[in-house]
């Protein structure tokens, strides 16, 4: 990521409304071609973001630097970014093909004219006669618009519905319409503000899917704000996890779910088992009364730890050979696992593991050394 | 529950049928017999000799000046309505009703009673003189300008409510959709906000020309009698009890009123506009 340009800088940037601080000295880079996501819970500050960067708020302190220019007064329709709104937004006067080609419809000559480039346009409007001609030209421009949103139609495979009006669309389709209505204009950097939050889950993973790859095929970068932790591991590059407009942790979706740096991202990030623990000597740790062997970490000895088991890292086994045993309490069947809350010590541990065992059996786990994340003990909670 | 509200609805169709369809039955009966006056019961017949009071100058006129003046109280409405509506609501104020409430207002005031005074204050001597020391209208009572004030004055918070109801309706992410596409704001407006409000101009159109069209009670008191309009000869045949020419006439203006309604209902088919 180091060799990558950065393309979006956030310096300080702060917002409050009604004298709450929903942005607080926020300091974010973003480069180019990457997917990078804002996470948090409803009121953490990431839409807020989303929209200074839009261009639709101001922030009150700080700059936000685009292609390295100071950004903070440009209005939205100046900046070369497009939003994907939560609800779409589409137009309900027009049609999916005329929403499509709305932005570059509405663009001035100049604009259009570098948009597709003197030749392609002339090019063209040979087809269509004299290119001397202003009225040939600009025929000729509205072929090519009309050409790039079918084109843009195709992308997000919703080509058989260009006259159909959008409230005959479903949410969907609409969501696909909303997409290729940003895409079509080529922006560099594309805002999507919980695009997906309206969809059934199953077209909503399909849309993951698509989404990530069509990020990956055209280059663009993409700035996703989701309260979707699912959602967010399965397209970004990089995570940024927020909360009361500040920014927890962040890096790839890998480091974020295994070596949360504090309580909150541990619990905002999956199902998690977060354990008090002490930092016995090097590389020991000792939690729920037993010395258990680590890796990677460097605290005091002795420090007060916070110990992070992911319910899927137990290993289970036998009694007699088992660190820690305890007694299943709760058992649900997931399909793929089973999920357990087992009892050791006064202390309930979540499992994931294909082994099946009833409620009441005594169980056996051991952890591997590699598993075990640790982080700081906060002071305040 | 359905049962009951069926019942709860049945004075109300009753009052319907008698006092609406009936009269509009009657009505249209009427214009083509020859009742007035002069007639007795007895002697009722079909006639369409008075079809060629169609056709009379003075009647074409009052027509003329009835679509003209609709046609340009219309027009002003929308210009100046539209523009306080959208004024409205851009505001910052916290309770746009009480704005809302302040245009409706005069409409609590009796109708005729508003003309008067307004005729009052349009000619040379009046309560406004003696106390700003000015004629604030000049002596315009009785000419085409105070009839076109009074009207548009009466008629224009329709306008102003109804584009503002649509107005009010057009989703704020959509503006934003459209600035994010790239459009200044006055394209915007042009490209998204407008046509997205037609449909309560559509309304409030409809909802000051039929009245200005049918009405006699504005031009008869701010022209004293000086501008005839259809509405008047209406009301003159009545008087002078000339029965199916006034039905006859009324007929004609239903037929506009039918009309527009279809237009209405075209435009605006769930009525959400409306009041």
């Amino acid at each position: 990521m180091a060799n990558k340009k950065p393309l979006i800088e956030l310096k300080n940037i702060s917002k409050s409304y009604d004298d709450e601080l929903v942005v607080n000295d926020v300091n974010l880079t973003i480069y180019e071609n990457e997917f990078l996501t804002l996470l948090g819970p409803s009121g953490c500050g990431k839409t807020t973001i989303l929209r200074m960067i839009a261009g639709f708020i101001k922030p009150e302190q700080g700059e936000v630097i685009i292609n390295g220019k100071i950004f903070n007064d440009l209005p939205p329709y100046a900046r070369p970014i497009h939003t994907v709104f939560q609800k779409y937004a589409l137009f309900p006067h027009l049609n999916v093909i005329d929403n499509v080609a709305f932005g570059l419809n509405n663009r001035s000559w100049e604009y259009l004219e570098n948009f597709f480039g003197k030749e392609k346009i002339e090019k063209e409007a040979k087809e269509l006669g004299d290119i001397s001609k202003k009225n040939i030209l600009r025929k000729a421009i509205k072929n090519l618009i009309y050409k790039d949103s079918e084109q843009a139609l195709k992308l997000v495979k919703l080509e058989g519905f260009k006259k159909r009006k959008v409230d005959q669309l479903s949410g969907g389709q609409q969501q696909r319409v909303a997409l290729a209505r940003a895409l079509v204009n080529k922006p560099q950097i594309l805002l999507l503000d919980e695009p997906l939050a309206a969809l059934d889950l199953k077209l909503r993973q399909n849309m993951q899917y698509e989404l990530k790859e069509m990020q990956r095929n055209l280059g663009i970068t993409f700035l996703f704000v989701t309260h979707d932790q699912e959602e967010a591991m399965t397209m970004s590059d990089r995570i940024v996890v927020m909360k009361e407009g500040v920014i927890q942790q962040l890096g790839s979706p890998k480091s974020i779910y295994n070596e949360p740096l504090n309580r909150y991202v541990a619990n905002f990030i999956g199902e998690t088992n977060i354990l008090k623990g002490t930092y016995v000597k090097k590389d020991v740790v000792n939690f729920l009364g037993v010395d258990f062997k680590c890796m990677g970490y460097n605290f005091n000895d002795n420090e007060e730890v916070d110990v992070v088991i992911r319910p899927e890292d137990f290993d289970v086994v036998d009694i007699e050979k088992a660190k820690l045993v305890g007694e299943v309490v709760f058992s649900l069947f997931k399909g793929v696992h089973n999920e357990y809350e087992v009892l050791v010590k006064n202390e309930k541990l979540l499992v994931h593991t294909y082994e099946s065992y009833e409620v009441g059996q005594p169980i056996g786990l051991t952890i591997d050394p590699y598993e075990i994340h640790m982080m700081k003990v906060e002071k305040s909670e | 529950m359905n049962k009951e509200f069926k019942v709860l609805a049945k004075p109300y169709m009753v009052w319907l049928s008698i006092l609406v369809f009936v009269p509009i039955l009657a009505m249209v009966l009427i214009s083509i017999s020859n009742l007035d006056s002069s007639v007795s019961v007895g002697e009722l017949v079909i006639s369409l000799n008075h079809f060629k009071l169609l056709l009379e100058s003075s009647t074409l006129i009052a027509f003329r000046n009835s679509l003209i003046f609709a046609t340009a109280t219309t027009f002003l409405s929308f210009v100046f309505g539209y523009f306080i509506a959208y004024e409205i609501k851009l505001s910052k104020f916290k309770n746009k009703f009480i704005l809302l409430t302040i245009i409706i207002l005069p409409m609590w005031s009796n109708l005729i009673l508003r003309t008067e005074s307004l005729a009052n204050i349009m000619s040379e001597n009046n309560i406004l003189k003696s106390i700003l020391g000015f004629n604030l209208f000049g002596n315009i009572s009785g000419t085409w300008m105070a009839v076109l004030f009074g009207l548009v004055f009466t008629y224009m918070p329709f306008m102003i409510l109804s584009v503002y109801t649509a107005l009010e309706k057009i989703d704020f992410a959509l503006e934003e959709a459209a600035l994010d596409l790239g459009l200044p704001p006055i394209k915007k407006f042009w490209k998204v906000v407008f046509p997205l409000s037609l449909k309560g101009v559509v309304t409030g159109s409809i909802m000051v020309f039929l009245p200005t069209l049918a009405g006699f009670a504005i031009p008869k008191i701010l022209s004293r009698g000086q501008i005839v309009f259809i509405g008047t000869i209406i009301e003159n045949k009545f008087v002078y009890t000339n029965y199916n020419h006034g039905a006859l006439l009324a007929v004609v203006i239903l037929f506009f009123i039918l009309g527009s309604i279809l237009l209405l209902t075209k435009f605006d088919k769930e009525g959400e506009t409306l009041l």
